[in-house]
């Protein structure tokens, strides 16, 4: 039970910080979006753990709910890596193809 | 025929104008790209007065595989037919660049590439020469089908054809192997001549190599 009040604690507080940078505008509408929904979901996750702890064990997981949410939140931060790394090459590309430009330019 | 040499700088303080100097009666132009240098390369480019001098100042360090890429390009605008790639440091010998030439013009070679492994005795460090280019050298093999004797030499000479249909798009050391793979997946024509290369330093390092393998790997996956 402390534990899913930690949890559900530390969702709130990133809950707060997206609403913040959004009256900001220093996110977009669809960033903004999508976190919404991220930590929408995982405040659901910890509300509901026990119940969906039975699902994931009906589904024939021999993990609990808990572990489950782990797994696919490592996997989902590889995932956000790796679009990472793809986005910086893009920009580094761009910048290369600008410096270049001037460079020509001069 | 018009030929230019295009030799990318960065912290060449030492060794710039007495380079520019050893290959000025060979070429028509030469292209420096100073790569946003720290030392006083920019000031000494800027006080040559060389007729046959072409200074492009990167206004931020993009890496050597970028330089010759803009030294390319200024090249290709000035309809150059011939294009050579020397390094600034004095490494290679300017009296090579007639035998590197030579091919191109008499046996319709699209590529040339300087090789420190074809009898001409170069002071290659021995882990250099013992460990990494045999490792890189299969590793060239295995991923791209390159198979030449040398596999990282920056000394090299192309047509005009082969520079436009080559664009270099690692812009860090990476830029060796992409040429050479690219050349081989266009079936250009490859020529590879003995060169001396003289070590002052030792150079790309074990973990400069793990670092192009990453770059060649995050270019290949970003497309």
């Amino acid at each position: 039970m402390i534990q899913q009040i930690i949890a559900g604690l530390i969702i709130i507080f990133f809950l707060i910080k997206l609403l913040k940078q959004w009256r900001k505008k220093t996110i977009s509408f669809n960033e903004f979006i999508f976190w919404l929904l991220f930590w929408i979901l995982a405040l659901l996750i910890i509300v509901f753990i026990k119940q969906i702890d039975k699902i994931v064990i009906s589904l024939g997981f021999s993990s609990s709910a808990i572990n489950l949410a782990f797994y696919i939140a490592v996997l989902f931060l590889f995932y956000l890596i790796f679009k990472m790394r793809l986005k910086i090459v893009k920009i580094e590309k761009n910048i290369t193809d600008l410096a270049r430009k001037i460079s020509l330019k001069e | 025929m018009k030929i230019a040499c295009v030799i990318p700088a960065y912290n060449e303080e030492k060794k710039i104008s007495q380079t520019i100097e050893q290959v000025k009666d060979l070429v028509d132009l030469i292209v420096v790209v100073d790569d946003n240098s720290q030392d006083e390369t920019r000031e000494i480019l800027n006080e040559m007065t060389e007729k046959k001098l072409k200074k492009i100042y990167h206004p931020i360090n993009l890496g050597q595989g970028a330089a010759l890429q803009t030294g390319n390009e200024y090249c290709l605008k000035q309809n150059f037919d011939i294009i050579i790639h020397f390094d600034a440091d004095g490494q290679f010998l300017a009296n090579d660049i007639k035998r590197m030439i030579k091919p191109i013009l008499e046996e319709d070679y699209d590529l040339v590439i300087g090789s420190r492994f074809m009898g001409i005795e170069s002071n290659i460090p021995k882990f250099k020469k013992k460990i990494i280019m045999p490792m890189a050298k299969i590793f060239n093999n295995l991923f791209f089908g390159i198979k030449t004797s040398d596999p990282q030499n920056g000394f090299r000479v192309m047509t005009q054809k082969t520079v436009s249909k080559i664009k270099i798009e690692n812009d860090r050391m990476a830029h060796c192997t992409e040429i050479l793979a690219k050349a081989f997946k266009y079936k250009l024509k490859i020529k590879e001549i003995p060169i001396e290369v003289i070590y002052h330093e030792f150079g790309q390092k074990f973990s400069g190599g793990l670092k192009i393998i990453k770059d060649l790997f995050l270019k290949k996956i970003s497309g």
